[in-house]
């Protein structure tokens, strides 16, 4: 068969065909070729393998068992119809949900903001405020949540001596139904994103110069050039961010158990905290699986939907 | 004194292989094995107890392991320390994957083990080593809170019980008398709260309350209030939700109401932080409430780490007219063994660390009862006036219900509690709603 290089014009509609062809499809021989690729993959290959890939599709064997220690038993679809029958998944999905679409605008539109502000500092003043904002990415959640219990207590916590300035009376944060979710949701926006935050100044930094000159010679405000430059041309990285922290907010963990447990009542349930409890308290792990199989299926649908809306048009 | 200690401690464990190798002989089915045979490793979870001079709070066990190997040459024993607050989760994940330790220190209640780990094999009886004589030291509920199906499944080491504890610098202040033998009822309880909670420096501002405590799933201090006209979380056999009667109901929305109506306790009452429940009480710098329930370690700590001029009282008598405290059974556990001399071994070793001179010394040092007849009457208290009261309660003591399902149970109720005591639903309402989600789980 006679090969076409890559980028030569096709003579005959025929010659084009073999272009759009592999040259080779044989695996094993494209690997081969380039095995000192495949040998720097492999160690990183062996790890998710063993730590992700094989407890996700254990996790998904396991979700149609009754688990037993000694011998589990097949339970066809019996777990999934207990989650789709319980108020307790149904409750935590709907927190989840109203957590997730309050916090994922809030946290990407944010730092979309606070990049563009950073960007048109200085080189000292931005490397500064990098670190800063970036500070609670590398600090422990537990550490975040243990710093805000304390500024959500109802006796000496920050927010109510803040508004014992302005006469209003101290709220139970935590403590009541109506405002315990809230007052979660209001943590997980206030701290910065970091990870979108560097990921804006380094797309912004690849923006072209000779764009904003354009605009700037047709007199486009700085505002105008941000909105009808910068944010268009920064979609691939907000989608990226996008899906990344609506998967974090659907896994929203650490903050529930260090603050509330879920509670009072079932106020501040959440989607990992109920599979948490029923696999680890209830030891009900082929529940628990079908629970995380049925939160994987709504994160895909979440990250389908995003990448349609949100992907960069060619 | 050590080592007469340590040469009895010895005897006793050496008694024990011994009766555990006649047990065998008397014909029991099952094949206990010989411990002296066992050469190998035997790995002991733990939880930290009281430290030492250099602060180190596993020194107790570490001390007993190294004379349990000089005295055993092929034998060692592998202690993993393990937070308290971790043992439930850290043993749930090695139940799973079953790379289970061969001895914790849980109870079968179902905060780290259940029942249905007892009916799936995952944890080893204990009959065979211990026999009928031996069972006779131990109290009889503390063998009742590790027998499943009349099979043992476990050593008891410890009674643990709740008691009300005063502040008395807080009553000297506010005037206020406690309770004669610590004895009293709901209504000498609910006027001492009022006196108590008062306004220190007349801002108009309330700087110290009378009571207070937190709910929450796996906790039990509120509980005995909710005992004292009678009522009961389930009925005798279990197969009724019966936290609905009229005087649980009233017993609940009472102690409700200490924040809600009679506002002798502060917001928090009812809340989720236990830390921040005991800071209010024990330390120095807060010293905000005057009478908190808590388990006996409290006595303890307040003995030791948070220095408090306190007396301990029993919770207050309400139309039952008798006083009931919640308690708990504390001891080792075998899982599940493949070997038989192994489990001889294992289990010669689980009785070597629950004799009844490591019990007295573990009750003085560590606050909690010892679980053995024997231990008691070395009176390990006798120059404790304060754990000498609490124990004097050991009559009072009511058990959980022993439930395969009593986490859930415990959950859908204490979660229906968080919202009577901030004031979302009354009583009524909250244990109608939980009687539905518990009928269920009782099915």
């Amino acid at each position: 068969m006679t090969q076409i290089p890559m980028g030569a014009v096709p003579k005959k509609e025929t010659e084009k065909l073999k272009v759009l062809k592999k040259p080779n499809n044989n695996i094993f021989l494209q690997m081969k070729k380039n095995y000192s690729a495949y040998l720097f993959l492999l160690p990183k290959l062996i790890l998710f393998t063993l730590f992700i890939a094989v407890p996700v599709v254990w996790a998904f064997v396991l979700s149609f068992q009754e688990y037993k220690v000694f011998g589990s038993e097949f339970a066809g679809f019996d777990n999934y119809i207990k989650v789709f029958e319980s108020e307790a998944f149904r409750i935590a999905l709907k927190n989840t949900l109203l957590f997730t679409v309050v916090t994922v605008p809030f946290g990407v539109i944010s730092a979309l903001v606070i990049a563009s502000l950073i960007y048109a500092l200085g080189k000292v003043s931005q490397s500064l405020f990098r670190s800063a904002f970036y500070l609670p990415t590398v600090t422990s959640m537990v550490i975040i949540a243990m710093v805000w219990r304390w500024m959500y207590n109802y006796e000496f916590g920050l927010f109510n001596y803040v508004l014992g300035w302005f006469g209003i009376e101290q709220i139970n944060w935590l403590g009541q139904s109506t405002s315990a979710l809230w007052a979660l949701i209001i943590m997980q926006c206030l701290i910065p994103f970091g990870v979108g935050i560097i990921m804006y100044l380094a797309s912004m930094g690849s923006i072209s110069h000779s764009l904003y000159e354009a605009a700037r010679i047709d007199g486009a405000s700085s505002f105008k050039q941000w909105l009808h430059i910068t944010i268009p041309l920064l979609k691939p990285t907000t989608l990226y961010l996008v899906l990344l922290s609506t998967i974090g907010s659907f896994q929203v963990f650490t903050q529930i158990i260090m603050m509330t447990g879920g509670g009072p009542g079932s106020a501040t349930e959440t989607l990992v905290h109920l599979i948490y409890k029923t696999g680890f308290r209830d030891f009900e792990f082929g529940l628990a699986a079908a629970q995380s199989v049925v939160l994987f299926v709504i994160i895909l649908i979440f990250s389908i939907i995003q990448f349609r809306v949100l992907r960069h048009d060619e | 004194m050590k080592k007469v200690f340590k040469k009895s401690a010895l005897a006793i464990a050496s008694l024990g292989l011994a009766a555990s190798v006649l047990a065998a002989c008397n014909g029991d089915s099952e094949e206990v094995g010989n411990a002296e045979e066992f050469k190998g490793k035997i790995t002991i979870w733990d939880g930290p107890r009281w430290p030492d001079k250099d602060d180190n709070k596993f020194h107790w066990l570490e001390s007993k392991i190294k004379e349990y190997e000089e005295a055993h040459e092929g034998v060692e024993v592998e202690l993993v320390q393990v937070p308290w607050a971790e043992m439930g989760d850290k043993l749930g994940v090695a139940i799973a994957g079953k790379s289970w330790p061969d001895i914790a220190p849980v109870d079968i209640s179902g905060s780290a083990v259940s029942i249905d780990h007892i009916e799936q094999g995952v944890v080893e009886p204990l009959d065979a080593f211990i026999d009928k004589d031996e069972k006779k030291d131990f109290y009889e509920n503390a063998l009742d809170a590790y027998t499943y199906d009349d099979k043992l499944y476990g050593i008891p080491n410890s009674i643990t019980l709740h008691s009300m504890l005063l502040n008395l610098d807080l009553f000297e202040e506010a005037g206020v008398t406690p309770p004669e033998n610590g004895k009293w009822t709901y209504d000498e309880f609910l006027e001492a709260a009022k006196k108590l909670t008062f306004d220190r420096d007349g801002d108009g501002k309330t700087d110290v309350y009378g009571f207070s405590t937190y709910v929450m799933p796996g906790y039990y201090e509120s509980w005995p209030f909710f005992y004292k006209n009678g009522g009961s979380p389930l009925n005798e056999d279990m197969t009724e939700f019966t936290f609905d009667s009229p005087e649980a109901v009233q017993a609940i929305q009472d102690l409700a109401d200490l924040k809600l109506t009679e506002k002798v306790a502060p917001e928090t009452h009812g809340g989720v932080d236990v830390g921040g429940t005991f800071q209010a009480w024990a330390n120095e710098e807060q010293r905000t409430v005057a009478m908190q329930p808590w388990a006996t370690w409290a006595i303890g700590a307040a003995q030791g780490a948070y220095p408090t001029n306190f007396a301990v009282a029993e919770y207050p008598t309400g139309d039952s007219e008798t006083a009931s405290t919640i308690g708990g059974v504390g001891g080792w556990i075998m899982f599940h063994q493949e070997e038989v001399n192994k489990k001889a071994a294992v289990a010669d070793f689980m009785k070597f660390i629950s004799t009844a001179e490591e019990q007295h010394h573990m009750a003085q040092n560590y606050g909690i009862f010892p679980a053995r007849i024997s231990a008691s009457e070395m009176d390990p208290f006798k120059d404790n006036p304060e754990m000498t009261r609490a124990m004097e309660m050991s009559d009072q003591v009511v058990m959980l219900p022993r439930h395969p399902e009593w986490k859930k149970i415990d959950e859908a109720i204490q979660s229906q509690l968080q919202l009577v005591f901030n004031g979302e639903k009354t009583a009524e309402e909250a244990m109608a709603d939980a009687k539905k989600v518990v009928d269920e789980l009782l099915k």
